[in-house]
């Protein structure tokens, strides 16, 4: 070893470290560039999101103070409010039964396995299919072959089929989170097993259960394209009663119609026209907001009056 | 005696209740069956009708009732087709980073307070009707953009409406479908990946690109893949802004955007509700096209989704 080695190797090593310090500065720098990003995108995001929503309850809130708006004639929008409601409780009476025994079916009854897995392929299948489709599938189904014609009756069987598979989804989630437990201990006091969904597994998952039944609220009151051709754009003269074979609009296709193609060839002005556009996108949103926060609220509600009973 | 009656009965109760929750469970297949049965079945009545298979995949004339009756039809649907895959891919291609980045944000960088804050916004937003979001477009976007290349393009009567309008309107409806799939992916990878990754030494970011990402790469696929599911079968909200009843001319081909355009389900929703015979065969046709496209993105998703590891 010469004295020349011995005397370079703290330079070297000086060196080492220099590059290790580079190294860990890049990297660093690489994270902290990384971070950031990651905040930006996510800023954007939430201000385009949040704004939106502003946006769309500010521009209408006005016209929700007119007593016009809810008018009964063509530049009200009286009779779509009372169409969106109605068809939010047939489509509903008619899709939550099934809905919640097929996923009673699927969670207590099945044995997990081929047949279920074909069931949540078919479910998920059914979700897929765009609304459209699923609109002109009601008219061949239930328009003809069902001889229904364009009416409530044959929008609220295609919201059936809409609504289907998120119901299914959200009962069974609902329903897998009743402790096994619970189950057991009905079985073993010698209830059958329909006693023991009716008197402990239901009660259980009852916050699920309303939580499914408001997002499952929410989807029919936004929902347009599927009722487009089975239920019409148009109202017979008196929307006012509860007969399900007539047609009607609703307040998004009605939106839709007067905003898109019937712009212009209603026989309204253009000031009637923004009133009900603007207007039933501020309501839509309104009503929007309500049943979310309505299903946190009152899924908590419930919850907190099950557990505690 | 007694005692044996009411068991018996509660026995005939719960077996009936079996049958009429099997019926139920058996009609969420019977729906799906009965929707490509009678889609499927009207879908190929127009090619008996005047059609034939390459001028309806690749010609660009769509007039199925032959301008209300007064010429020959025309079920050219390629122009509606191209409209369709051409919004879809691009607004999918500009969703995913943002919704990755929204996704690692959301589960890795965000504090508590805002987690809770941009839960319940993400979830509204999946819910939001398109009808909402198309006249949003119709106010906000087609207006700027408008005012943005109106001079480019030329046409200022309708400039604005288009390709562009859809693609922005897409974007609206799919980030939060794939944020929250994403979320959902991310969250399936447990802690001890991302333990291990720092105790090596990792920061943050090498983390999440080394070790978050690679584990969830199936779950954060399947949230694309739905995403365009969705895009595809997005109809009022795209066909508020698209405006057109024929593809532009594709001379200049940064104006093709900005001008009124057309794709599948816009087609449907303005064509479908005067149709009769066989124009409105050809638009079930259409129909079963979207709904065959979406059953292959589905299986795809499955097959994703079967290959995961964390779930």
């Amino acid at each position: 070893m010469s004295a020349q080695q011995a005397v370079q190797a703290p330079a070297r090593g000086n060196e080492r470290v220099e590059e290790l310090k580079r190294i860990v500065q890049r990297i660093e720098v690489g994270n902290r560039i990384g971070v950031s990003v990651l905040w930006v995108i996510a800023a954007i995001i939430a201000v385009l999101f949040v704004g939106i929503i502003v946006y769309l309850l500010v521009q209408g809130a006005a016209y929700l103070f007119v007593p016009q708006f809810y008018g009964t004639s063509d530049a009200g929008v009286g009779r779509e409010i009372f169409n969106t409601f109605y068809i939010l409780i047939l489509a509903e009476v008619i899709s939550m039964p099934i809905a919640l025994a097929a996923a009673i079916y699927l969670i207590e009854y099945a044995t997990q396995g081929a047949l279920v897995t074909a069931f949540h392929f078919a479910a998920e299948t059914l979700a897929s299919v765009p609304s459209i489709v699923l609109g002109l599938f009601g008219v061949l189904a239930f328009s003809i072959s069902l001889h229904l014609g364009i009416s409530r009756i044959a929008g609220a069987l295609t919201l059936l089929c809409l609504n289907l598979p998120l119901a299914l989804r959200l009962f069974e989630s609902a329903l897998a989170s009743v402790p096994r437990e619970l189950r057991e201990g009905a079985l073993a006091l010698g209830a059958t097993k329909w006693r023991m969904i009716r008197t402990v597994v239901i009660p259980s998952a009852l916050p699920g259960i309303v939580t499914a039944f408001i997002l499952t609220a929410g989807k029919i009151i936004g929902e347009a394209a599927a009722l487009l051709f089975t239920m019409g754009l148009n109202n017979p003269s008196n929307v006012f009663t509860l007969d399900p074979s007539i047609a009607s609009d609703t307040l998004t296709t009605h939106l839709y119609y007067v905003a898109g193609p019937g712009a212009g060839s209603l026989g309204l002005t253009t000031a009637q026209e923004t009133t009900i556009t603007a207007g039933s996108a501020t309501l839509l949103i309104l009503l929007l907001l309500i049943i979310n926060l309505g299903a946190r609220v009152l899924g908590r509600y419930i919850e907190r009056r099950v557990t505690a009973a | 005696m007694q005692v044996q009656q009411r068991s018996q009965a509660s026995y005939a109760a719960d077996h009936t209740a079996r049958i009429v929750f099997l019926i139920c469970a058996a009609l969420v297949v019977l729906v799906i069956v009965a929707i490509f049965a009678f889609v499927g079945a009207n879908a190929f009545k127009v090619f008996g009708e005047g059609a034939n298979v390459g001028t309806f995949f690749f010609g660009t004339n769509w007039d199925p009732t032959g301008n209300g009756g007064f010429t020959p039809p025309s079920f050219g649907a390629g122009g509606l087709i191209l409209g369709s895959i051409v919004i879809t891919l691009i607004s999918v291609v500009i969703a995913t980073p943002l919704s990755f980045g929204m996704a690692l944000f959301f589960t890795e960088l965000s504090p508590r307070w805002l987690t809770r804050l941009l839960q319940p916004l993400i979830e509204i937003f999946t819910g939001m009707p398109s009808v909402v979001i198309g006249f949003f477009g119709l106010v906000v976007i087609v207006p700027f953009l408008l005012r943005l290349v109106g001079n480019i393009v030329g046409n200022h009567q309708t400039a604005g409406f288009g390709w562009g309008a859809a693609i922005v309107v897409l974007l609206i409806m799919i980030l939060p479908t794939i944020i929250s799939i994403s979320i959902d992916a991310l969250r399936a990878v447990p802690n001890s990946i991302r333990e291990a990754s720092l105790a090596l030494g990792s920061t943050r970011w090498q983390m999440m690109v080394n070790a978050v990402l690679p584990a969830a790469t199936t779950g954060l696929a399947t949230a694309v893949v739905l995403g365009m599911a969705r895009a595809i079968g997005e109809t009022l909200a795209v066909s508020l802004v698209l405006g057109g009843s024929s593809l532009p001319s594709f001379k200049n081909l940064l104006a093709v955007f900005f001008q009124p355009n057309v794709n599948i389900t816009q087609a449907i929703a303005n064509g479908f509700g005067e149709a009769i015979g066989a124009a409105s065969d050809a638009y079930y046709t259409l129909a079963f096209v979207l709904l065959v496209i979406s059953f292959i993105f589905v299986s795809i998703s499955r097959y994703l989704a079967s290959r995961s590891v964390y779930k």
